[in-house]
This record gives C-alpha cells, structure tokens and sequence, in this order.
C-alpha cells in the first residue's frame, strides 16, 4: 500500500509517495535520486548503503523510509562543506584510501559518525568503528590512516 | 641495477577519478537509468545436472508488464567460449550447473519481471551430479558434456572426457632423480574455490538505436564483453558499444564476457532499454568466474646438502560446468607448482576436470595463491625432513639472477633474493617469540602479460591535454597513473590531462583490467602517443624559437632550446599555433616484448604460459598467534617485499599490496565455497563467506625491490595488482604448521580444520607415548 510522506535529506525535503515496505535505500537512490549510497548485499552486511539518521550510522537497505520520517538523513551528498570537500574526503584521497570507491560512500559514513562520537579514537577504536563496512579492496590501512589523519587535523582546528 | 625504495613524496599521486568517488557524484552502472527501463530476472536451473524435458513461458509471458521472455530458442544458435566452445547463452536442452541461466525476463518493474520468472514452467530428467573433480577424471564417470569431441576448441588443449586441458611440464629424468635424492617428501593438498567478492554487484543496461546497441556493464575487460556480444548475437564490431561507468571493484571476477548479450537480446525483443542488477546471492552463484579448487599430490626429492633434485607434482583443478577462460590454467597450475626453483628434474602434470559445478575463471592470480599455499606448505615440509632452517632452504633453492627455472627460463635480473632477505628482516624472522606465536615464510611469483594495447593523446588550441584510452579501471589506479607517462614524455604536469577511457567505440583495444597487464602495455601505449605530439610540438618550437629541433627540450610546461633556457615558448602557445594548422593528436600502441626463450622443458597442452616476460617474485612472512583451544589463528604482522620492476605510483602500489595481503588471508582463514552433495553452493552469502573487515587488517610493512627490468614495462615496470594476493596465504600455513606441529592439508584453514590439526597431533602424541 502506497503512502505519502516527507523525508528530510541533507536538509532537504523531499515529498515521496512509496509502498510502506520499501527500504530506505531504494528511496533514496529512487526516488529522492541521490545515488552516492550503494548496494551490496541488501543484507545489512556490507556497509555500501550507510546513511545517517539523526548522527546515528544505519544500514539503509535493511531500514524501512518509513522509519525515517521526521528525522534528518545524512547521505555523502551531504558531507560536502558548501562546494568544499570535508576534512575525510581530501585524506581519503591523500592517503591512497579509495581504489574502486564503492565502499567509500559507506565508509564515509561510517567515519564521520565515530568521529562526531570519538573525535580523537585510537587506531583500534577506528578499526572497530569501521568493522561494518567491507573494503575488497584498499586492506583498510589507507583508511584508516586517512580517519587519524581527520581526526588530528579536526582536533587541531 | 637495484635501488632501495624511495621515500614517500608528500606531493604523492592524488587519483583523478577521486573526486567523484568521495562525494557520491560518480556514476557506477547501478546508478544508471534510461526513460522506458525495464528490468531484467534470469530464471535459473536450480540443480546442478539435468536434462529439460519441459520448458513453457507461456503463463509467463501472459503477465501483464511482461515485454520479453528469452530462451536458447530465441537467440542465435552458437556455441561459444574462448577456450572451448561448451556453452550456449541459455540451456541448450541440458543444465550443467545449478545457476545455468533457462531464461530471462523482461519486465516493467523488478517484482513483475521476478513473478513472471515463478510462472515459467520447467522439467527435468534429473542426471548424475559430478561433484568431485578426481572422481570425475575416472574412466566410469558420467559426462558433463557428452558431445565433448565435437566442440570446437583452441588447438593448444590436450583434451579427453571430463578432461577439458591436460597440461605437463617435464625436465630432466625425474625417476632418476628420486632415486639419487637422499630424502623424498609425499604431501597431499586441498584447496577450496573461493570468491572474488566485489563489492558492487554486477549491473547491465542495454539500449537499441535503430541497429546499434549501446551497453553499459560492469566489466573488467570490455573488449572481450563487446566480441561475447558479437559473436552470441552475431553482430559486427561496430554495432556494439560497450560503456563501463565507474567500476566497483574486479578481483577478475568481472572478466570474460557474462551476461551483456542476455541483455541486450532482452532490450531488443523488448524494444525497450532493460536494465540487470544482480543480487549478493547471484553474484556468488552465477558469473563463469570462481577461483578454481585444487587438489595436489606432491613429491620432492632433496640431496643430502640440502637442493632439490627432482619434484613430481600431479594436480587436479575444478573447471566447473564450462570451461570459460580457464584453459589455460592448467599449465599455469603447474608452473606455480613447480614454483620458482632451481629443479633439474621434474614433471607436473595438471588436469581441468568438468564438474557440475559454478565455472570457474580468473580470479586475482588464477591458481597463484592457492597453489603457492599448497607448494610452500610443502616446501617447509621438506625443509624440516632434513633438518634445514625454512628459509636457508629457499635461499638455497630459489631461483636468481641468470638461474634456469623449472620451463628451462634463463632470468634476467630479478629481486627474489632480495625479497627473501627483507621480508624476513621486516617480519624479524628468528627472534623470540611466545608459545602461541610463529613466524611462517613463503615466496611467490606471478607473470607480466606482454599484449597489443592502444592510446590516442591530444592537445586542445588552449594548451589543456586528454588521454583516450581503451584501458579499464577497475579501482587499482593504474589507469590513473596514465597520466605521469604523458605528463613525464611532454614536459607537462599529469594534472594538464583529462583521461577519457573504457568506451569500446572511442578509443583503441585494450585487453582490460586483468592480467595485471594495463600500466605494462597501455601505458607503453600512451608513451608512443604522446611521443608522437613531442615531436610534432619540437618541430613547432625550432620554427618559433629558431633552433634545430632537435636542440628541444620539452619540461616545467614549455619548450626551450637545450643549453638557453630563456629561448622558450609555453606549450599552450604551440598548442594554439597548432590549432590554426596541424593539429597536436598522437596515437600510440608499441609493440609488446615477444616470449623469453625457453629450452630443455617440454610442454604438454602448452598455452603459452610457461615462458613468463619480466616475471615478478615476492616474499611474504606472517607473524600468527594462535589459540589453541579453538584453532582461531590470529594475523599479528605481515611483511611483504616485492619485486615487481620499477615502481612508478607508490601510493597505488602500497594499495595493491595492502589489498592483495588482506585478499590472501581471507583465502588463508575463512574463504573456500562449500558444496553440498547436490552441488549446491552451501554458502553463497557474504554471512557464511565471511570476508576479512578493517577490525580484522594486520599491520604491514611493505618493501619494493626495484630493478629496472629491461623488456618489461614503461620505465622498467613490471605488473603489481595480481602478485601480492599470491603468497601470503602459504606464509599463513608455514606459521600454523609451527604451532600445531603438522600442516593444515586443507584450504581456506578454519577455525575447525585449524582444531581438527591440533587434536590429531594430540592423539598421535598419546599414541606415541603409549
């Protein structure tokens, strides 16, 4: 059954009209049309489809749009400061952290809410914190040194 | 000539796709949508071996929403395949694996197109299920394909029944040498299949205009996918265009040519675009691109100071359901069999058993690492039978500089000594380590692909450059390097060049992101491309400077005369001159170094890969702790040197590294598919194939052996993406052999075999003792 509701993404609203069983994710890449959040797996496995609700990291495939009303969704079209790339973004590309860029969406995600949650975590914290999102490619080391790299200058600042 | 790795530069390579990847704006296939899309289901077999006796789309094709339903009757009647031509785009009459595609199903939406896949009617006799690759090599097995003899083939295949390529490699008289050697070790080896497990899941659009199609997939070689199309659907080169949007990742699982012809027969009788995304479930189960399980039978012979003196290995690989591009695994197998060692006497011998089993194909280093896993498992096996530290053996026996390989290759100048000695520095090999920990050691080796490849580069009136290349990215970068080659042979910066690139219709041919083989031969490519417009802009240059051109100097963005850098012109001042007259466009391909010579092997079912152009070796040593009440080993370091010629991004390469390392110990710890009695994939899932997380990553240290490598690369380059995926599962053995006190015979090393191991060295104890 299909119902009309408004989701707020990257502060925007957005009017949709959807079935009620319709996963975020779908919404978002669908009908919302942003599509930077990736799927991988529909399993809650991958960490491709990562948004954030409220600050909170959520698997977007295994989430219902519904659910989402009335709270803010941060998706990596949002992370962009003005036309300015965040602090994460440049050291991922600095530090050599994406080859294939599928996972990075997710991994952005991921790192941005532990960095609000822990804005200065220990290698193992980040290695933690970042253990729902999968990589096939980088070996996460280029990753990671690009989150400490954030987190320092972030801190610095 | 070797020179220590260089320093990390801070003004390291930045990726020009970078950008679109960090923000979200960067396009993968997935993303795409045209106005009228439909959306593409297969029907799948769902056993492993039968014959159809019943196959009705009718209740199918009622539905409304439904605009095409597709079977083998539909299509073009040709048999293809690279190797052996053994498959038909659908089931011809006959299923031989459980995800063989029946048919397929155009459809308004998703849910439409999966309700009309559930309405398609199909019946089987059931027939045998070989699930066994040793059984099925056995005179009274039942066939995968009975009509085997009369499939067209590659002339080079030695086949016979369930055999689809029979290879052998023999020197010397190896009878002899077992009897001379003082000591001869027998070892047995299993090695699952695995996955190459991209992150993004295959996706196709497919779009008619008139008699052209254009199609968008996920692939890793699209010149190969154009010519699958051509030759299923029986259509020119011309008319096919393949576009890759951003590509999520390969492994070389996304090689070959899979399911683009499917979708645009669909797109055609829909006369509609049609668009594929793939599951997490059908990219484990349906793609002809599985790593390959192995099984090995190995016999060394060593002399009483310690070298080698003959080797017989047999091995029998799992071809799955059709023989894809595995044809020439087979001798590949066996040369990593033999392994990179001085061996007088030898001879492998290597079969690719049908099964009804997921095809395989190249997958990162197509028997590399599964067969270095089983070789080095057993090379430590022999070094401990005489007594002999694991690496002194190697040292003793590994090939070198002007040393003879196992094919009877004579090696230039190669790094494997040096790779030996550092990685065992790195790891510090032969310090004091707890109860619980070990220190395994493993050297690999892999061949660069010498092949043609092609680039135009051109120079617009305003001085700004493009590369258009037929090279694919498939995330390692190496495309991205193509511009430091352009940049370093014009005098101008890599950030003067726009790449444009994997667009069949656009640019020359180039095999594709596989092989390890695009900054080797593409970027020889662009070379020659952009040394044609130097020319071209130091004839411009003599003429405006009034010099000899061959006094030009290209550098720092200008042309200057050699010896008075003042007489200078910008080369965005020629660029425009140019642009008034001939213009500044410069195609390049180069011809790829022939095969090295080889002599005294003979080769049986040669596919061409026993003579390796500028072959890389590596060394890996792997700190492991491991908890002996459950058998969970634990990676605590990895120190991985390689040589792999000169190393042009260094950031990229520590990339391939990392990535390549934490691939192997997935392969070491928890990747290998399990079948169930009927064939079925018992874990086609990423729950119950459970890849490495960042939580799990060991540190590493890395270390590049450079030798700039004559008759390889540009600047001396050798291929990198393969190489370090292929050791560091058998340095993960080596170490896990130490702690349970006997090898692990099975790969991937679970938890449970790990135990398994442990209580078995248990018992033999008390039995010992008693």
């Amino acid at each position: 059954m299909s119902e009309s509701i408004i989701l707020s993404v990257n502060g925007m609203q957005y009017p949709v009209t959807i079935d009620q069983g319709r996963n975020l994710l779908s919404v978002i890449r669908g009908e919302v049309g942003l599509t930077g959040t990736k799927e991988g797996c529909d399993d809650c496995e991958c960490g491709a489809c990562m948004v954030l609700l409220d600050g909170q990291p959520v698997n977007s495939c295994s989430y219902l749009a519904m659910q989402a009303q009335g709270r803010e969704i941060t998706t990596v079209e949002g992370v962009l400061i003005g036309d300015a790339m965040h602090p994460l973004q440049r050291n991922l590309l600095a530090a050599g952290g994406v080859q294939c860029g599928f996972c990075t969406p997710g991994m952005i995600m991921s790192a941005t809410a532990l960095l609000q949650r822990t804005p200065a975590p220990t290698e193992e914290e980040v290695r933690v914190g970042l253990s729902g999102n999968l990589c096939r490619c980088t070996g996460y080391t280029k990753i990671v040194e690009a989150v400490q790299r954030t987190a320092a200058e972030l801190q610095g600042s | 000539m070797t020179i220590s790795t260089p320093a990390p530069n801070p003004a390291r390579f930045i990726r020009a796709d970078g950008p679109d990847k960090v923000t979200g704006s960067g396009r993968y296939t997935a993303d795409l949508t045209l106005t009228g899309m439909l959306a593409a289901k297969f029907k799948y077999a769902g056993i492993a071996h039968g014959r159809i006796t019943r196959l009705d789309t009718t209740a199918a094709k009622a539905i409304p929403g439904v605009f095409a339903v597709l079977t083998q009757a539909d299509v073009p009647n040709v048999r293809f395949g690279g190797f052996v031509q053994d498959r038909t785009l659908f089931a011809d009459g006959v299923v031989r694996f459980e995800a063989e595609i029946v048919a397929a199903v155009a459809a308004v939406d998703a849910a439409t197109a999966q309700r009309a896949v559930d309405a398609i009617v199909v019946e089987y006799e059931p027939l045998p299920v070989v699930n066994d690759p040793e059984a099925a090599l056995t005179a009274d097995a039942p066939l995968v394909h009975t009509d085997w003899a009369s499939y067209g083939a590659s002339g080079a295949l030695v086949r016979e029944r369930n055999d689809a390529s029979f290879s052998s490699i023999a020197k010397g008289d190896v009878d002899r040498g077992m009897a001379e050697a003082a000591v001869v070790v027998r070892s047995r080896y299993d090695a699952d299949g695995c996955h190459a497990a991209p992150i993004e899941p295959r996706a196709i659009v497919a779009q008619w205009e008139g008699d052209k199609v254009t199609i968008w997939t996920t692939t890793q070689v699209p010149y190969d996918a154009r010519a699958g199309v051509c030759e299923t659907l029986e259509l020119p080169a011309n008319r096919v265009r393949i576009i890759v949007p951003h590509l999520g990742g390969g492994f070389g699982g996304k090689c070959g040519f899979h399911f683009e012809a499917h979708i645009a027969a669909l797109a055609k009788a829909a006369r509609r675009p049609v668009r594929l995304l793939f599951s997490r479930r059908e990219e484990f189960l349906a793609p002809d691109k599985r790593r390959e399980s192995i099984c090995y039978d190995f016999e060394t012979g060593v002399s009483s100071d310690g070298r080698i003196v003959a080797r017989r290995v047999t091995m029998v690989l799992d071809n799955g359901a059709y023989t894809a591009d595995a044809g020439f695994f087979s001798q590949l197998g066996a040369m990593h069999a033999l392994g990179p060692y001085r061996i007088p006497n030898l001879l492998a011998e290597a079969h690719l058993a049908y099964t009804n089993h997921q095809p395989s194909g190249s997958v990162r280093a197509p028997t590399a690492p599964q067969t270095c896993w089983a070789l080095e498992s057993h090379t430590d096996e022999v070094a401990r039978a005489i007594g002999m530290d694991p690496v002194a053996f190697r040292q003793l026996n590994a090939v070198d500089t002007g040393a003879e390989g196992p094919s009877g290759q004579t090696y230039g100048e190669i790094g494997v000594q040096e790779c030996i000695e550092r990685a065992a520095r790195m790891a510090g090999y032969g310090q004091q380590l707890p109860g619980d920990e070990a220190i395994g050691v493993a050297i690999g080796w892999w061949p660069s692909f010498a092949v043609p490849s092609g680039a135009y580069v051109k120079i617009d009136g305003d001085g700004s450059a493009q590369i258009i290349t037929g090279a694919q990215e498939c995330g390692t970068g190496s495309v991205m390097t193509l511009p430091q080659l352009a940049a370093d042979e014009l005098g101008m910066s890599a950030a003067d060049f726009q790449l444009v690139y994997q667009d069949t219709s656009v640019a020359p041919y180039d095999m594709g992101a596989t092989g390890s083989q695009t900054l080797f031969n593409n970027g020889r490519a662009v070379i020659a491309a952009a040394a044609q417009i130097a020319e071209q802009l130091r004839a411009l240059a003599a003429d405006h400077l009034e010099a000899d051109p061959a006094d030009i100097v290209l550098a720092n963005g200008q042309a200057f005369v050699a010896g008075t850098p003042d007489r200078a012109v910008p080369i965005a001042t020629l660029a425009g001159i140019a642009a008034g007259g001939e213009l500044l466009i410069g195609h390049g391909s180069g011809m790829p170094p022939g095969p090295p010579p080889i002599s005294g092997s003979t080769c049986v079912g040669d596919a061409g890969v026993a003579a390796w152009v500028a072959p890389q070796f590596s060394c890996h040593a792997v700190r492991v702790k491991l908890d002996r009440d459950t058998g969970v080993a634990r990676i605590m370091h990895v120190a991985a040197a390689h040589d792999s010629g000169t190393i042009i991004n260094p950031l990229g390469a520590e990339g391939q590294v990392q990535g390549g390392v934490l691939m192997g110990i997935g392969q070491a710890l928890t990747e290998g598919t399990s079948y169930d009695n009927e064939a079925h994939q018992r874990n086609a899932g990423l729950l119950d194939y459970k890849l490495q997380t960042c939580a799990d990553a060991p540190p590493m240290d890395i270390h590049f052996v450079q030798i700039n490598t004559p008759n390889a690369g540009p600047h001396g380059a050798k291929g990198l993406a393969e190489a370090p995926n292929v050791a560091t599962a058998a340095a993960i053995a080596n170490a896990i052999a130490q702690l349970v006190g006997a090898p692990v015979r099975q790969l991937p090393m679970t938890a449970e075999r790990v135990w398994d191991a442990l209580q078995e060295v248990a018992q033999n104890t008390i039995g010992g003792a008693a």
